[in-house]
């Protein structure tokens, strides 16, 4: 049997697969749609017809009006255009700018990438949950900060930030605020009419829409500056013909998570309960983020005396994903898990099972039974260390 | 973009550790580096090594390295040990080459369990 059929697929975290309501209307738009929407005929007006529908299901998700949306090519581009666009765009006015070490590293490139332009940053420390406290982000904000990025949801923790407290720390001290929903759009509520957020980032491939396409949102009257210039598309922040089809696909993503993310939230609060109570007994379990409160979609778990990669080998065929950086040949521990104050060999033992709208009760059952065998057979090969 | 590290002998060797363990008797050699542990122990008989066992603390390399060898060399005559080197099992298991390190373990803890055998086969 191939290695596809007998996959357990717990990463989404990762990503997710496409939605069949989203597949479907992504094919229609190929097949009917597939005009550059920029051009003056009928059939440019049939994409945007298209993409006007993406942004009023984005919109209607996220509470707030369909034209403030730039499209992009995911997360991480709409990260660095908002990060690098706000800065740049503020820099006559300062160049303190205040960010945390838990971000994902298309936040924490760019603000190193500012850094070497002369910008000033202050790297925020989680508490040991993954949280950040309010009063500590508001102690770091000074009178020359422009920018702050927090992140909505953690993608290694589930650790989800205070972003309405932390947004009413900005607004009163005039900091432009920009969070990073990869993990949180389409997956939990959010109300960006509500959020005093200047900027929320978000991609299409955490919430059952396609890989490729992603949307950062900038309210009424943020300025930013372009990363790209060729073309007057999208207000001159984001030029290049608009992918009609990943469009069409997010905005369908988007309209399904409007609809399913109360009971995607039921499951994934059950089947993370189930996973928790079927392997919390195994000696030296710890919890990496919070016990209580994170998205339920993410569970992070560490040991330390049994070596990380040796046990994502022993998982298979379950995917999730490792304790380590960036991939499995780079062995180096988590940042993240080292922040919350993770020791070397608890973050690189660290197995983040990410579980969605997919996940059933038995692949469950299955993870716990592969997890705490794996973890069994690590640590009766394992010879006693030698003081 | 390489996700497939593992060939399919390192899978063998992490997927079915036969050698997992303790031998009989007391020949034992230890070795830590690099983070990774391995303890070698063998049964010695007429100068023919009749049980060799291990166990790692380490990447999957590491456990398949020190499986393969156990594999290879009982029931072989001791003074084949003399002729261990890792450079057929780096070979046979594709480690890359910056898990070197990992596999001299193996290497070193070759060498004292040669040693501690010596010592045995001198004393009887």
């Amino acid at each position: 049997m191939s290695e596809e059929a007998n996959l357990i697929y717990l990463d989404y975290a990762a990503t997710t697969p496409l939605g069949p309501q989203v597949a479907d209307r992504m094919r229609e738009v190929q097949a009917n749609a597939w005009f550059n929407p920029s051009s003056n005929h009928i059939g440019g007006r049939i994409s945007a017809a298209a993409i006007s529908l993406a942004a009023e299901q984005l919109a209607s998700l996220l509470n707030v009006t369909p034209t403030l949306f730039l499209w992009t090519s995911g997360a991480t581009e709409a990260n660095n255009l908002a990060i690098m666009g706000a800065a740049r765009q503020r820099a006559h006015r300062g160049k303190h700018l205040v960010t945390m070490r838990t971000e994902h590293k298309a936040v924490i490139d760019v603000f190193r990438a500012l850094e070497k332009q002369g910008f000033d940053v202050t790297w925020l420390e989680p508490d040991e949950d993954g949280h950040l406290p309010v009063e500590r982000f508001e102690a770091a904000l000074r009178d020359d900060t422009q920018l702050a990025s927090i992140m909505h949801v953690n993608n290694e923790t589930g650790a989800m930030q205070d972003i309405a407290a932390i947004g009413e720390a900005c607004v009163k001290r005039d900091v432009l605020f920009h969070v990073d929903g990869a993990q949180a759009a389409g997956k939990i509520p959010v109300d960006l009419a509500a959020l005093p957020v200047n900027l929320y980032s978000l991609t299409a491939h955490k919430f059952y829409g396609p890989k490729g396409v992603g949307a950062l949102y900038v309210a009424d009257g943020t300025p930013i500056d372009p990363l790209m210039f060729g073309g007057g598309q999208q207000r001159r922040l984001r030029p290049g013909t608009l992918a009609v089809d990943l469009i069409a696909g997010l905005g369908e993503a988007a309209a399904v998570a409007a609809v399913s993310i109360e009971d995607d939230l039921k499951n994934l609060i059950a089947l993370k309960s189930q996973l928790l109570a079927g392997i919390e007994a195994i000696e030296g379990l710890a919890i990496n983020g919070p016990r209580q409160g994170g998205y339920p979609g993410i569970l992070n778990v560490g040991l330390d005396d049994v070596e990380g990669e040796s046990l994502l080998l022993a998982l298979e065929p379950l995917c999730v994903a490792s304790g380590s950086a960036c991939n499995s040949r780079s062995q180096e521990p988590s940042y993240v898990l080292r922040a919350l104050g993770r020791s070397d060999l608890e973050a690189q033992s660290a197995i983040r099972f990410s579980l969605g709208r997919m996940t059933t009760r038995d692949e469950v059952e299955t993870a716990i039974t592969l997890y705490r065998r794996g973890v069994e057979k690590l640590r009766n090969l394992a010879p006693e260390a030698v003081a | 973009m390489n996700n497939n590290l593992y060939n399919s002998a390192v899978r063998a060797c992490f997927g079915s550790p036969d050698h997992a363990g303790d031998a009989a008797g007391d020949i034992v050699a230890f070795f830590e580096d690099q983070g990774m542990r391995i303890r070698l122990s063998a049964n010695v008989s007429e100068s023919t090594i009749t049980e060799l066992r291990f166990l790692a603390w380490g990447c999957p390399h590491v456990i398949a390295a020190a499986e393969m060898f156990c594999r290879q060399y009982q029931g072989r005559p001791v003074a084949e040990l003399e002729l261990f080197e890792t450079d057929q099992i780096m070979q046979d298991l594709a480690v890359p080459v910056e898990k070197t390190g990992r596999i001299l373990v193996l290497e070193d803890t070759v060498r004292s369990l040669r040693a501690a055998i010596q010592d045995r086969l001198l004393s009887t």
